[in-house]
């Protein structure tokens, strides 16, 4: 049917503001996002190190990949620094919620105190931290000492290595994670604790049939941004154990990092960073089949 | 000035401005020294040829040289003339075309030979037979030692022997307040597998230990050998025995903090030492070395040279430019404000030096090593093989999971793969 005919008429003025208001989010997509994305793809195909031309490769990067044992032990160090990290930042930022969302006394003075690891950055934090860890004159050491106990191992034993820089990675952190859990801790209904109170319910059942269920939603974010947190982690094995002992800290961040930077194998580099974007997908994808519920309504 | 020796090449680029001036850029290494001597060095050569005026930038600061130079080239925002190019490195460069071949300057031989020996000059040939770098100084690894700290243990004569160095270690390494803690080192080096730190320990120590030898021959691995497995088991002895720390230091020097009673550096280290700690008595003496290895002690040079960068609109002034860093004058300004060591043959018999020497005789002892250094290995990806080794090095020197010869063999397979992989 003609457009005229109908009486209907296009906002042409219009059209052209909604084009100028979504310009500037285009351009920064295609300057940041879509450009660098398609010329990842490309490298993936290449060896190329900056300097020199591109030379075509084919698929030799993922054939490289396949047989890379510096990959899996990436992968792997990746995996145990999630296993450990995201339940531990999961019960820290749960426990410490539960208690700034009761009525204690300079509550908001806490809250501000737990993010601020948050707002620091992250190299000052892994500076403060290797200060602590030291094994010879480390704090941590020193005062196990003090009260009779053997020094632990911080950063140069690969059994304990990772764990520390887990520990560390939750101190700096949980802030973020307190706030996630106070806004679905204060999203709860009372009339459902009050309910749970008339029936009898006790505290701990209370929040195992309610606080825990209703949390479930946050509990999913916090789950997937802690793993894609977790698969970026580079300036704490970086700053602190250059990917040792025995590459028990090389992320797979810092492994790319390496062969980009360090080696100047920009397409491996690229090829490294697909796979393991479909890697993160994958978890994240299990992760929701695993912990999605209905919550309790 | 009028650049007299035309005919050597072709002026490519924009012509000099109106006013008839080249204008150069010069990239320094950024330390403090480096920059104060090229500022005088600038200065001087500014007042002198005011028709070709240089800029002095020092390196923007980075993890290396290396990485800055390669965006530079990349994004062809390179300087005229660098003085901080690291051999190693040398390989990528001249592929992307980045330097100027500098043996195209008709008095390029004249005036390296003038100061360089001949067969010291020859490792600085590329393979395509062209030079792309003077050699400008050189920093040879050598054993800094704590007089005091040695006599304190015991120790009348400098270790110079694997045995003689452990047997000094056992007795410096130990807890001298009763905590409970070893608080005073032999020796210490970064654990952390750097690729670079391997360079002043296993690199140095393999060239020391094999009277002269690199690590590959005609491009081939050649480090899986029993001098390799040797340097490896030393380094292990002394993290067995706790003769070196396994932990780093960070906020301070653990030598100057006199912490440590050696410490395996180069010539840079005698200023740190003048400036934190200058009451400090120490010597410099070669590497410790096999039992049965013979003198002349050799070790790794860290050579740091000049290049041209072949996006530089007037190659000839850049090159007359090089010259005149390069000039005994200039050398000897390096010696005084770097403490570094000019890469010349004349260093201990031209009457210009003797001074300098006479009022710093630690540096003697690098003038006399500096004949003996040796180059890195002109193969590429040199730093992906160096992380390789050191990646073994930590698994068998530093925490003992491999043996040497375990360790040696797994960093002669993948220097090989790698060397397969990058071909």
């Amino acid at each position: 049917m003609n457009r005229r005919a109908s009486g209907i008429q296009p906002k042409r003025r219009g059209d052209r503001s909604a084009f100028w208001l979504v310009a500037p989010y285009v351009l920064f997509f295609c300057t940041f996002v879509a450009y660098p994305l398609a010329f990842s793809l490309l490298l993936v195909f290449h060896r190329w190190n900056i300097v020199t031309p591109m030379e075509w490769i084919g698929l030799k990067n993922f054939t490289r990949l396949i047989g890379d044992p510096l990959f899996f032990t990436s992968l792997f160090n990746t995996l145990v620094f999630l296993g450990i990290h995201i339940p531990l930042q999961i019960v820290v930022a749960l426990g410490f919620s539960l208690l700034l969302n009761s009525r204690i006394r300079g509550r908001g003075f806490f809250r501000a105190l737990y993010f601020l690891p948050v707002v620091v950055s992250g190299v000052a934090v892994t500076i403060l931290w290797q200060q602590l860890y030291s094994y010879d004159y480390g704090v941590l050491n020193s005062l196990l000492r003090l009260v009779g106990l053997p020094p632990v191992p911080w950063l140069i034993d690969s059994g304990v290595a990772m764990p520390s820089i887990a520990i560390m990675a939750t101190w700096k952190n949980v802030g973020i994670y307190i706030v996630l859990f106070l806004v679905g801790l204060q999203n709860i209904p009372h009339e459902l604790y009050e309910a749970a109170s008339i029936d009898g319910a006790k505290p701990y059942r209370q929040f195992l049939h309610i606080t825990f269920p209703m949390l479930n939603p946050t509990i999913i974010v916090i789950v997937v941004l802690s793993t894609i947190g977790g698969f970026s982690l580079f300036i704490e094995p970086y700053v602190l154990t250059g990917g040792g002992p025995m590459q028990s800290t090389l992320s797979g961040m810092l492994y790319i990092y390496n062969q980009a930077f360090y080696f100047g194998h920009m397409g491996y580099a690229a090829t490294l960073g697909f796979v393991y974007a479909l890697v993160i997908l994958t978890i994240v994808l299990v992760q929701r089949k695993v912990i999605e519920r209905e919550p309790v309504t | 000035m009028v650049l007299s020796f035309c005919g050597c090449a072709e002026h490519r680029g924009p012509a000099p401005g109106g006013d008839g001036r080249v204008e150069l850029i010069y990239w320094p290494a950024p330390n403090p020294q480096e920059i104060q001597l090229a500022d005088s060095v600038v200065q001087e050569w500014n007042r002198l040829h005011p028709q070709i005026h240089v800029t002095m930038q020092p390196i923007p600061v980075s993890q290396s040289t290396e990485e800055v130079l390669q965006a530079a080239i990349a994004g062809n925002t390179t300087p005229d003339i660098c003085s901080n190019i690291w051999p190693g490195a040398l390989r990528e460069y001249t592929r992307a075309g980045g330097l100027v071949a500098l043996d195209r300057f008709p008095d390029f031989d004249s005036v390296v030979a003038a100061r360089t020996p001949a067969d010291l000059m020859a490792g600085f040939r590329s393979d395509d037979g062209h030079y792309y770098q003077v050699p400008w100084k050189t920093n040879p690894v050598m054993m800094f030692y704590n007089i005091r700290m040695l006599r304190e243990a015991g120790i009348s004569a400098v270790p110079r022997t694997y045995a003689a160095y452990l047997a000094a270690g056992r007795k410096v390494s130990r807890d001298t307040n009763g905590d409970g803690q070893i608080d005073v080192w032999m020796g210490e080096r970064d654990i952390r597998p750097l690729w670079w730190q391997r360079l002043f320990d296993f690199y140095a120590f393999y060239i020391a230990a094999s009277g002269g030898k690199t690590l590959f021959r005609n491009g081939a691995v050649a480090f899986d050998n029993g001098t390799a497995e040797e340097v490896f088991a030393f380094f292990r002895e002394c993290y067995q025995e706790k003769l070196f720390p396994r932990t780093f230091f960070q906020g301070g020097d653990p030598f100057t903090l006199e912490m440590k009673a050696t410490h395996f550096s180069g010539p840079w280290e005698v200023a740190q030492i003048r400036k934190f700690a200058p009451q400090m008595s120490y010597g410099v003496a070669p590497l410790p070395v096999p039992d049965s290895a013979m003198n002349p002690v050799y070790t790794y040079g860290d050579y740091k040279n000049i290049s041209i960068f072949s996006n530089t609109a007037h190659p000839r002034e850049a090159w007359e430019f090089v010259k005149f860093l390069v000039t005994a004058e200039h050398d000897l300004l390096l010696l005084e404000i770097t403490d570094q060591i000019p890469v010349r043959g004349d260093l201990l018999t031209n009457p210009l030096f003797a001074g300098y020497f006479r009022r710093n005789p630690t540096m003697v002892e690098f003038a006399r090593q500096a004949p003996f250094t040796r180059n890195i290995d002109a193969v590429p990806d040199l730093k992906e093989i160096f992380d390789a080794i050191s990646q073994s090095y930590e698994a068998s020197a530093v925490y003992g999971k491999l043996s040497p010869v375990e360790a040696v063999h797994d960093a002669a397979s993948r220097t090989r793969a790698i060397l397969e992989w990058n071909q």
